[in-house]
Order: C-alpha cells, then structure tokens, then sequence
C-alpha cells in the first residue's frame, strides 16, 4: 500500500480563529478516503487538541498527518517551551495554561488526556526551551 | 418513488449558480445553463428555493383535491402555522375553517411536541449526552451526510408531527369507525423537508402521514372561506368540537421552544441554534468536542426555526412574535405547566430504526485508489485559480477539482482556464503560422547556417 501526505500547516501562536482549520481540513480528506466514521472522529478530536496546544502554549509550530500502511499518524512540532512533566500533563484536568486563556474557555487540561485517550498510539519528545514533537497513530 | 421534495423549474432556470453556491452540502452544479441536483447529497433543506431570484426552484406539495380520496381526512396543524396568524385571532375559526375547507378533523401536532418534550427530558436525565434534537429532518440528514460521527448524538426520540399522525390514524380509526387505510392524514408543512419524510421516514420504516401540503396553499384556501363565511356563526354549529387551544407546545414552532419546555422541566443545560449554515457550524464544534456543558442541542435549520420554512407566508420574525405572545398568553391562563403526557401513554416514542450514514463522501471503495484520485484533485486544485467563482457551476474550485477527476466536468468548464488555454493556442497558432514545410524553408538547407538567412526566416 501507498503512503500519502495528507496535510502539512503552520500553525501559529496566539492564532484562536484559526483553530480547528487543519482538524476539519484532515477530517474532510478522511472521509473522502472511506476511513471509518468513528476513527475519524478520534482523529479530528486529537488533531483538534494538537492545533489548540501549538496556539495556546507555543511559539508556533506545524501540524503534519500522513496515511500509510492502514495507519494515520499525525505530528504535532512545536518551538515552545517544552513539557516540563510528560506524566502531570497527562492527567485529566492538568493545565498550565495561563489565567487569561483558561477565562477565554480554553486550557481545561484535557487535551493531551484526550490525544493519548483517543489515539491507538502516542509518544512525546520534548525539551526544556526548545520545544515539543507529540505523535499519535490510529489504525483505520 | 420520489426522493426529493425540492425541484427545479428548467424553463424559469437562468444558469445564475446563486443556488450552487448557498447550497450547505454542494449539491447543486450548473450544467448547459441550467442548474442539477445531485440527488444523493440533497438533503431538503430548500436553502436553493430561498436563494433563487427566479423562482425556479419549487416544491410540489399534495393538494387539497387529494383528501377527498379519503374516507375521514384529517388535517396536522403544525406549531409554525399559528405564527401565520395576528395574535388575537380565535384559533377555533382556524379549525372551523379548515373544516369546511374538506378536512373532517384538525389535530394539532404542539400536543404531541409537548408529549415528546417530557420524554425528552426523562431521556436526557437517564443517559449521558450530549444529544441533539432529531425533529428537525434537514438537521438528521445532514448529520447523515456530513457528520456520521454525531449519529449516535441524535435523540432517538419521533418528532412531533410523527408521534401524532401516529395517535390520529389510529384514534380516530377506532372513533369514526373507518378502517386505517381509510383514515387520511395529511401535514400542513412549513418546509419540504417534513414533505420528503412522507415517503422517506427518517428512524422509522413507514411514516403515519399520507401525504402533506404547503401552508401556502392552505392559508390561501382559508382566505377565500374567510371572506365566504361568518367563521364565527358557523362555529355555533358545531359547539361541542372546541377545546382550550392552543398547547403551550407550540413554542416549538421557532427556534429556541423546544429549549423553553425543556427549561421549564429544570433540563437548562440546553442551547438552541438556527439556521443552517450556523448548524452546521455547531455540529463541527461538537463533533471535535469542543463544547463544554451542553447536554442537549435544539437544532433547526431555517432561520428563526419552523416560522422561517420556504413554504410559510408570514415574515419569519413577525409569525415568532405571534407564537411568543400565544405563548404567554397560555401560561397566563394555565398555570399548569404541561398536560398531555397521558394522552400518549399508549405510544412508543422511541424510533424503531437506527440513523445511517448516507455514504457518498469516499472517492472510492478501495483504499489506495482513494488515495490515487485525492493526489489527482490536489494537483487539479494546483492548477485551478482558487477564485471560487462558481461560474464553472460548481461552487468552488476545490469541488470543480473533485468533478474533473471523477469524469463529471472538465479543466475548461474554468473560465480562467479556458481564457488560458485559448491563449497557449493562440501563440502555438502564431508560432505554427511562421513555420515552412522542409522544402520551402530556406532554413532546412546547408548554406543557411552560414548566410544571413536567419533574417529573412523572421521576415517571412
């Protein structure tokens, strides 16, 4: 089987309005491929997730999905700070997210609960000051 | 069987492409000057009739001739109709009126919208949403089509109109003593969706309905009775047929009702959206999670909910005004909340089929040529100007893209295109113009390379 990129986009910081374009954009693509509704779904919530992390704590980044050997995986680089506790913030409800953007809505703390909740598999490569790259597979 | 309830009138069609491009699924393409619904991605919502300068679109509801095939025709009013009306007006001359229009009974579906409020509710306190309303048939078929991930979200709840056709087929069988079959009921719609859920029933095998007819044609058959009779002489004949109307259910005719009664039942954690392309909008929110909170989602897709239906002849905000002020009205005159729910005790609420995904999205069955056709649109969106102009009859180069590759249009039907290719074939013309067979061109002999034979050659 073929492999196939299916999205690669800037995302930058601070950019709220952009939020959830490459999300809906690779869910689009999806569907047009006949991938499962339901896969689809796991992989529009965490794509959504990864785009809201790169605004909220980066300095911006990119957001790369590929399709190959039944497999999507989708990567999430960012220059920003880096994840000072991988395990912390992968608890439910953690957040480091400033005051000002948990009273605008965002930051509860779910997100990368979600990613790993909802991915069949997910690593995090990250350093203090340099930044963050999160990968997540689904099978489809 | 017909399909769709939205149709188009070829001869009043000006190839404008107003409709390709307000239309919410794309449905609609431009061809030969005149505009074609892909049947499988309409979903009824009759955006296209709303948009048309020319009228060309329509929909061909049943008439009024078509009850007389019954034995005993009954009539639905919907909760949007009494917004039709000014405020003060006797709901029970509505009835007389549309009694002596030829329908033997008129029933009104805000009794079974109350009903199906109190299950809603009882529903929501029993399982984990969020949820969203599934009354509104434009909005199911549009999670049908485009968020098939939501099905699950959709109450599995009949509406309304379902629910009663249900109870007044099979009461007034008993009552009236006609069998079944011979019972007509018949929807005064708002929109050619309810029309479409006549032959195509949403959640369920077979509708109760037998057919439906515009609130058009009815208001305007009642105007001809009002100007013919003294409604409120002929209402003496038949004193005893009237009751205290109308339920405090129809607040479900705008947007925002169905809401009100469920806040009345202490469910608030409610939102209630109009609007289609604001639906569609929500419907991508709570399809990536991004809505905290809500566990029940009032979707309608016209704007202003039902009063704002195609087939409604009342301004959508003026028929809102008149349902709030009937409305309150009620509450003023009955302090108790809600009554019907034992008139419905006999019925099951819950839809007897599951939603399904109206699969048309994927390129093809098989993966990796999937993948093929989704490189070859992405290399026809390259080359396409991304103006998204629409006067290659799809709505944007994005869906142009797309048709090409399937075989259903070609790169030229791109005006941007066309220009260009007229010019590169210009220029092949005006250089090929230049060009001498072999025999003329002194350029083809030995000695050319040596003279001055390259300025004649330009001067030919």
């Amino acid at each position: 089987m073929s492999s196939k990129k299916l999205i690669e986009e800037q995302i930058e910081r601070r950019n709220f309005k952009k939020g959830g374009e490459v999300s809906s954009k690779l869910k689009s693509l999806l569907r047009k491929l006949g991938v499962d509704t339901q896969v689809i779904r796991k992989i529009s919530i965490i794509t959504y997730e990864l785009e809201m992390n790169i605004i909220i704590h980066s300095e911006g980044g990119k957001i790369t999905a590929v399709i190959a050997n039944d497999k999507v995986k989708i990567i999430a680089a960012d220059d920003g700070p880096g994840i000072s506790d991988v395990d912390k913030a992968l608890q439910a409800g953690y957040s480091t997210a400033e005051d000002e953007i948990r009273e605008l809505g965002f930051g509860a703390g779910m997100g990368l609960n979600n990613v790993e909740n909802y991915s069949d598999q997910m690593d995090i490569q990250t350093s203090k000051g340099e930044g963050t790259t999160i990968r997540a597979i689904l099978n489809v | 069987m017909k399909k769709h309830s939205v149709l188009l009138k070829e001869d009043k069609c000006e190839g404008c492409t107003n409709c390709v491009k307000n239309c919410p699924t794309k449905a609609i393409r431009v061809h030969q000057g005149k505009a074609k619904i892909k049947e499988d991605l309409c979903i009824d919502c009759a955006e296209c009739i709303r948009t048309c300068e020319y009228h060309a679109k329509y929909t061909e509801t049943n008439t009024i001739k078509e009850t007389e095939e019954y034995e005993f025709s009954c009539a639905l009013i919907p909760p949007s109709f009494y917004g039709q009306f000014n405020e003060k007006i006797d709901i029970n001359k509505i009835y007389k009126g549309l009694k002596i229009a030829g329908f033997s009974g008129v029933f009104d579906v805000a009794m079974a919208a109350e009903a199906i409020s109190q299950k809603t509710k009882k529903f929501l306190a029993e399982n984990d949403g969020p949820y969203i309303s599934s009354s509104c048939p434009v909005v199911v078929r549009l999670v049908k089509l485009i968020f098939p991930e939501l099905l699950e979200n959709l109450v599995p709840i009949k509406s309304p109109v379902e629910l009663m056709a249900e109870k007044v087929k099979r009461e007034v069988s008993k009552k009236e003593n006609v069998a079944k079959d011979k019972v007509g009921v018949f929807f005064i719609t708002p929109c050619p969706a309810k029309l479409t859920t006549v032959e195509n029933p949403l959640g369920q095998e077979k509708s109760f309905l037998d057919g439906a007819i515009s609130v058009e044609k009815i208001y305007n058959k009642l105007l001809d009775i009002m100007d013919e009779y003294d409604l409120q002489e002929k209402m003496a004949e038949d004193e005893n047929d009237y009751e205290e109307r109308p339920y405090l259910g129809i607040s479900w005719g705008q947007s925002g009702g169905e809401e009100e009664i469920l806040n009345d039942y202490d469910e608030r954690d409610t939102i209630s959206v109009s609007d289609i392309k604001e639906v569609k909008g929500i419907l991508e929110e709570i399809s990536r999670d991004n809505i905290r909170g809500i566990k029940y989602f009032e979707l309608v897709s016209c704007p202003q909910g039902c009063v704002g239906g195609v087939l409604n002849v009342n301004n959508s905000y003026q028929a809102k005004y008149n349902i709030k002020k009937l409305v309150e009205k009620y509450r003023n005159e009955s302090p108790e909340k809600l009554i019907v729910d034992q008139d419905f005790s006999a019925y099951n609420y819950k839809l007897s089929q599951k939603f399904k995904a109206t699969d048309v999205a994927k390129l093809d069955e098989d993966l990796d040529k999937a993948m093929e056709k989704l490189t070859a649109i992405e290399k026809e969106i390259e080359i396409l100007p991304g103006l998204d102009c629409a006067a290659c009859g799809a709505p944007d180069c994005e869906t142009l893209a797309e048709d090409i590759v399937n075989g259903q249009a070609q790169r030229t039907d791109c005006v941007f295109m066309l220009r260009k290719r007229v010019g590169d074939l210009a220029d092949e013309m005006s250089t090929l113009a230049h060009e001498l067979p072999p025999v003329m061109s002194e350029d083809s002999s030995e000695e050319s390379e040596v003279d001055n034979n390259n300025e004649t050659k330009v001067d030919n």
